[in-house]
């Protein structure tokens, strides 16, 4: 069929060109820290409260929460045409849009995961805190440390899900339009946090744990990947259309061709690490070569959740309805 | 209550790019930049072609997913007449009613950061005029008007021909009809 | 100030200059449409008439603050009936075109390098006129030539008479109407006219050869045509490419080049076969019958078949359908005829055919002009022609538009006398002329060469004098006068003031004129004065006319043929001639004959040209408004070809023609929508012009492939559809 069009705008045409790696970035750290938070809620509730005693990472994951959310928040600022305009964000709630869920969200987030993160500093260093204002509070807060944890754990997932319902609920985009990216989406964000505090964690034992999480994650992630695709391929015409950039293998589409590949060796190698390191029996301190493969599966595992924002931000453009 | 529309006859359509033009001096549309379009396709193998005229603009929809993917409200359908307009001072230029549009309709004015769209030329409907492409639309083919009002020339035009709107499927109930066929529905 | 510099530098200063001038109305539209709706601001509408095209369609000129930020059509006016086609939308973007003439300007360099220098009008109008008053001294008057096209004619073609020389050519004839309206005449007595005559609305069953309605943007034409289609007309398209029109057909004819006779004179030939024809309407107002039905026994549409690639149930087929709706059949004489050489042989057969079927003077076919008109102006005649004027030497049937490329090879040869000025107003005469070679080495030729234009295009660049007309949207032009089914005045006024030192043309010719002593050919102050005193004497109110741009005189329409209003056809045997004696007596054939015209060899394409809907000619190629929509032309090629040919959709290539002449880089438009033997082009692109900003090195010029043309020998028009082209793989781009 010969097409002739007169009256195109780039941004549509021929296909989408809107969102960019500070979407992406977005996406990630945004699934990160919430993929954290949640991690960090579990250390500190998990086996009473055990494995966080004197674990540094009940503290510093935590804090490191609003951090990289915040980081994650100057990327989709930056993808803002009318930054000025930010507020309105603030000034009317749209129960259709995910992005006004998402903006409210994070409101509520960011101060329980602060608030959280203080609650969590471990006793014996609180006299270390500067303001004698932040102690009382952390005092304070002692005693809501489960109810915050609750909180924190439950807005970390749900998060988790915005990131992947932002991009699912386009009709137009039959790549993103599908119930099963948020779950992948919510699956490669706890995965993500469960790695770094993986890298976090100072003893052994919680390292361990949540290795032992991970896997589990990896594994649901590595169900549901094929699913995604098998969804869209047998889905409409579209929908089957909307994938093929991952699997032409030409010079084209090269990089989703790489994406896909790159998943298909991290995942499992990811994977097997893991299994062995805790088949593996350590000592009772871990030895340098044994840390190294936790953080080399680890650093893995968040560059699976950066390889499949990336791709599906830039895939997703493709498609079209 | 209105609830303006528009019927394209595409037997009419010549592909004379008036509607373009003056959309564009209307509402002062950037350079490069556009709210409607006309599409020639052609199908077949020489000397067995066939040639389809579409020109396209917002649907104007009525079950709009722009509208519902804007998180500040500056996409709005309008009550009184289901025009889907924009709140240009609210937008904060996400690009989610870009991304949600089935149509392509939309774009970035690239000279004020705001998303923006065929408003249907309601600032001359108030008038009392037609729309701009409507008005001066050399082959006749963009017709305007209430297809609530069964006397207006769309609701006519639409009872005597088949017609059809752009991606169904995609269940945003299009304002904007198409004749292509030349057949009357029995 | 003497210092000389480059046109380029003044340029850039003279554009800060106008940018003060201009500072008032130099708020954006964006702030004035918005304030207009908030109420602060009025709009104006002022009345007036296109000239993107020669339509001169009624328009409205929206006006805020001294700016036009929009032009609709005038309901009132038949041309436009309230619309205008993307060209007329567009026009603002030639009166705001940064790129645009905007004082005059002398040349300072050798002809074609493009130095000027700028110049007040006093300065540039008292060289013109000394110029003109040597050259009439030493070579007397006829030794000055006028070429022009569209409204300045009206003001150059007096001063030209009055001048005491009636050498003018009209790229209008010669390289456009002329076969067709020639051939008319001879057949009907008289032409359809423009805007046609054709009632395209009504008809049952339209045909059209060549005649890309939609891609040939003639507003109201096209109106009328979609009506037609929206109602269930037929359509027969012979055309060797897919056009639009093409299209909507429910025949596609997709005939071989140069074949179109061939395929006239079987539908001819099966029409009187099958006694198809309106013997009625014959007896009454035909003669030759007798000898057409001999003339064309032999040539059947199995012969047809074999010439012109259409299979010969097909023609048979078509000459049914046009049969069965006859009368109400437009069969469309076409306006762009210059094609073989033998064009108004073919426009001949499209008469004959016409009166076969009984068209003329019928609903659906050529309807009757009103026979109503103005009085003229009683005014001071011209001087007598010391020599016989060039327009119609060695072609006998040639018209007062004048034989362009005859007064070009008379500077050339300096026979029969020498021709050693032209003043070009409104036609780019490189793009308009086939072979440029021969337009060039005249200019050479040349003591002066005057443009008066408004844009700096390629024939522009290589004046002596420049002299800035502005725009249509500033001036006041000639009454335009509409002879279609009802008699109609429109007039042209100014909706804004002339930016930077642009003029009107009426008041640059009378400045010459008054120069040159010629004043009383121009015995009023303004035009509008001139007008004014028309109206009075036509008896139309002018102030009315200020205030609705056309009137239309209710009463004067008698478009159809009935008892009381019979035809008359103004042909020496005041019938309707099948069989043409004036042709005879002139030795040419009384009646159509089909000659072979060669095909292109192996490899070989034949080059043919033709419109873009968002363009004219040249003349819009720089409009920011129409450029944004169609900035470069391409070449299409058949897609089997470009596949044997290994070159890629988008790709670009070289065109080089039987005399070895390269195109630049052109782009490629593989395409299913053209014959195997022909590549298909938008004229007006590839403008050697750097002052054109937009256009500058886009696309490739078809006249610049035209390096040869067929002469009609009856008309002497010039077919340029004789050129063949190779094509060049993998041409750099930049
Ligand atoms: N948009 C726009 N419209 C215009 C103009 C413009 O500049 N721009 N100019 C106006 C003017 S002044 C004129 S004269 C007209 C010209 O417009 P037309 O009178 O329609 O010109 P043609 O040459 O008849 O038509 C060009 C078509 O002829 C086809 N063709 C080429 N060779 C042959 C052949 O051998 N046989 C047949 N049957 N067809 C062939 C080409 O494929 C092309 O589709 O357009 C007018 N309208
Ligand atoms: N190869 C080839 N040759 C052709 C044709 C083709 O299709 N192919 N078409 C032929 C036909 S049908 C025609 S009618 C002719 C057309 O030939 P032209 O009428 O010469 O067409 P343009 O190329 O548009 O040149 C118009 C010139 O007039 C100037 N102009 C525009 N508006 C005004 C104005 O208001 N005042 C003044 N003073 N100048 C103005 C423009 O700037 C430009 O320089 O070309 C013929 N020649
Ligand atoms: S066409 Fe697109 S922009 Fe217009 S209403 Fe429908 S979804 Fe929204
Ligand atoms: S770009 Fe503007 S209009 Fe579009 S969704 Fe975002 S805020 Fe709403
Ligand atoms: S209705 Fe108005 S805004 Fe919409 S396409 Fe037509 S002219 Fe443009
Ligand atoms: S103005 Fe009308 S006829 Fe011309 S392209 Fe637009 S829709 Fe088609
Ligand atoms: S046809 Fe178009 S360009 Fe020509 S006069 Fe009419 S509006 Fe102007
Ligand atoms: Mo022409």
């Amino acid at each position: 069929m010969e097409l002739t069009i007169s009256g195109i705008n780039a941004a549509t045409s021929p296909n989408l060109h809107i969102w960019d790696w500070r979407v992406a970035m977005y996406l990630f750290l945004g699934g990160l820290s919430a993929g954290l938070a949640v991690m960090s809620s579990i250390l500190n509730v998990r086996k009473g409260g055990s494995l966080a005693i004197n674990e540094r990472a009940a503290f510093t994951a935590q804090i490191l929460v609003p951090v990289i959310l915040s980081v994650g928040m100057i990327f989709i600022f930056l993808d803002l045409e009318r930054k000025l305009n930010v507020f309105w964000l603030y000034l009317s709630f749209q129960p259709l849009s995910p992005m006004s869920w998402g903006s409210w969200g994070l409101l509520v987030f960011y101060p329980v995961s602060i608030l959280f993160a203080i609650a969590a500093i471990p006793v014996e260093n609180r006299h270390r805190l500067l303001f004698r204002q932040l102690i009382e509070l952390a005092d304070w807060l002692q005693q809501y440390r489960l109810h915050l944890a609750a909180a924190n754990f439950t807005l970390g997932i749900f998060i988790g899900i915005y990131t992947g319902v932002l991009l699912n609920s386009f009709v137009a985009r039959p790549l993103w339009n599908s119930a099963v990216l948020p779950v992948l989406f919510l699956c490669s964000a706890l995965s993500a946090g469960a790695a770094l505090m993986i890298m976090i964690a100072g003893q052994k034992n919680v390292k361990l744990f949540f290795t032992k999480i991970d896997i589990w994650l990896i594994a649901s992630e590595m169900t549901l990947l094929p699913l995604f695709f098998y969804g869209q391929y047998t889905s409409s015409y579209a929908h089957r259309e909307s994938i093929m950039p991952f699997f032409m293998f030409n010079h084209q589409y090269f990089w989703y061709a790489l994406a896909i590949m790159l998943l298909l060796i991290i995942l499992p190698a990811a994977l097997v690490i893991k299994v062995l390191e805790i088949k593996e029996e350590h000592g009772d301190t871990l030895t340098p070569e044994a840390l190294f493969k936790m953080n080399l599966s680890a650093i893995i595992v968040l560059l699976g959740g950066l390889i499949i924002r990336f791709s599906f931000v830039y895939a997703g453009q493709l498609s079209h309805l | 209550m209105p609830k303006y529309g528009m019927v394209i006859d595409q037997r009419r359509c010549v592909a004379c790019m008036a509607c373009v033009v003056a959309c564009k001096k209307e509402n002062d549309v950037p350079h490069g930049q556009f709210r409607t379009r006309v599409v020639e396709e052609v199908e077949g193998e020489f000397p067995a072609l066939r040639m389809e005229l579409r020109s396209e603009l917002c649907n104007h929809c009525d079950n709009p997913p722009c509208v519902y993917n804007c998180p500040t409200g500056a996409s709005y359908k309008r009550s009184e007449d289901g025009l889907v307009l924009l709140k240009k001072y609210r937008c904060v230029g996400c690009k989610s009613c870009l991304a949600a549009c089935p149509y392509d309709a939309r774009y970035i004015n690239h000279e004020k950061g705001f998303a923006d769209k065929c408003t249907l030329c309601e600032h001359r409907i108030k008038e009392g005029k037609s729309p701009a492409c409507v008005a001066t639309c050399v082959g006749g083919s963009r017709i305007f008007g209430d297809l609530d009002d069964p006397e207006s020339l769309v609701s006519i035009v639409l009872r005597e021909n088949h017609s059809h709107v752009l991606l169904e499927g995609a269940g945003t109930k299009p304002r904007i009809y198409y004749i292509k066929m030349y057949s009357k529905p029995e | 100030m003497t210092a000389k510099f480059s046109r380029r530098t003044f340029l850039k200063t003279s554009g800060l200059v106008s940018a003060g001038i201009a500072a008032t109305s130099m708020l954006p539209d964006k702030f004035l449409l918005w304030a207009e709706e908030q109420g602060m601001l009025k709009a104006d509408y002022i009345p007036t008439y296109c000239e993107v095209c020669f339509w001169k369609c009624g328009a409205m000129a929206k006006v805020i603050n001294g700016r036009v930020v929009m032009l609709e059509g005038n309901p009132k006016h038949p041309g436009s009936r309230g619309k205008l086609c993307g060209r007329g939308n567009g026009g603002a973007g030639l009166l705001y075109d940064p790129n645009r003439l905007k004082t005059p300007m002398i040349s300072v360099g050798k002809r074609g390098e493009g130095k000027y220098r700028k110049a007040s009008w006093d300065e540039a109008l008292n060289v013109v006129a000394e110029k003109l008053t040597k050259i009439k001294q030493q070579y007397g008057s006829e030794a000055v030539a006028l070429f022009t096209h569209g409204t300045p004619t009206d003001h150059f073609l007096p001063l030209l008479y009055a001048y005491g020389s009636q050498n003018v050519g009209m790229p209008s004839f010669a390289q456009c109407r002329g076969p067709r309206d020639v051939g008319l005449e001879l057949t009907f007595g008289e032409s359809v006219g423009s805007p046609e005559r054709l009632d395209l609305a009504n008809s049952k069953l339209i045909v059209l050869l060549g005649s890309h309605l939609g891609e040939n943007m003639h507003n109201s034409q096209v109106q009328d045509f979609s009506e037609a289609m929206a109602s269930g007309a037929q359509l027969i398209v012979v055309d060797p490419r897919f056009s639009i029109a093409a299209g909507k057909a429910h025949a596609w004819l997709p005939i071989r080049p140069a074949t179109d006779i061939a395929l006239l004179l079987a539908w001819i030939n099966v029409i009187i076969e099958e006694e198809w024809y309106d013997k009625e309407y014959l007896d009454k107002y035909a003669t030759g019958f007798t000898e057409l039905a001999a003339a064309v026994k032999a040539y059947t549409p199995e012969w047809a078949e074999k010439e012109t690639d259409i299979k010969a149930d097909k023609i048979v087929e078509t000459a049914r359908m046009m049969a069965n709706n006859a009368p109400a059949v437009c069969i469309h004489p076409g306006r762009h005829a210059t094609w073989y050489g033998d064009d108004v042989q073919r426009t001949r057969c499209l008469g004959i055919l016409m009166a076969l079927l009984g068209t003329w003077g019928r609903e659906g076919g050529v309807f009757i002009a009103t026979k109503s008109s103005f009085p003229k102006a009683a005014s001071k005649p011209f001087p007598e022609l010391s020599v016989e004027a060039l327009n119609t030497c060695g072609y006998p049937l040639a018209g007062a538009e004048g034989l362009t490329h005859v007064i070009r090879s008379s500077t050339i040869s300096g026979t029969p006398y020498p021709i050693k000025g032209w003043i070009v107003s409104g036609t780019n005469l490189m793009k308009a002329l086939p072979n440029q070679k021969e337009t060039i080495e005249a200019i050479n030729k040349l003591d002066l060469l005057v443009a008066i234009d408004v844009m700096p295009f390629d024939t522009v660049m290589m004046a002596d004098v420049i002299l800035p007309e502005c725009t249509y949207l500033e001036r006041h032009d000639a009454l335009a006068i509409g002879k279609g089914k009802m008699l109609t005045v429109s007039l042209r006024q100014p909706a804004v003031k002339p930016m930077y030192e642009s003029k009107p043309g009426w008041w640059i010719a009378k400045e010459l004129a008054n120069r040159l002593g010629l004043n009383e050919y121009f015995p009023w102050n303004t035009l509008e004065d001139k007008i004014k005193a028309q109206c009075s004497l036509c008896n139309i109110s002018y102030d009315e006319l200020k205030k609705e741009g056309t009137i239309v005189i209710p009463g004067t329409a008698a478009p159809y043929i009935t008892p009381l209003n019979p035809p008359e056809f103004k042909t020496a045997s005041g019938k309707i001639e099948l069989f043409s004696k004036e042709l005879k007596e002139k030795g040419f054939d009384p009646i159509p004959r089909y000659t072979k015209h060669p095909q292109p060899q192996a490899g070989e394409f034949r080059l043919v040209y033709g419109r873009n809907a968002v363009h004219t000619f040249s003349r819009t190629t720089n409009n920011p408004e129409l450029n944004e929509l169609f900035s470069e032309n391409e070449v299409w090629l058949n897609t089997k070809q470009a596949r044997s040919l290994d070159i890629k959709n988008g790709s670009y290539v070289t065109l080089v023609n039987q005399d070895g002449v390269k195109s630049p880089p052109l782009k490629v438009k593989a395409t299913e929508r053209i014959r195997e033997d022909c590549v298909y082009m938008v004229h007006g692109f590839g403008t050697t012009s750097k002052e054109l900003k937009n256009v500058f090195g886009k696309g490739a010029d078809d006249q610049g492939l035209v390096t040869r043309y067929a002469i009609d020998p009856i008309c002497g028009a010039t077919g340029m559809r004789v050129n063949f082209v190779r094509i060049e793989k993998g041409a750099l781009h930049a």
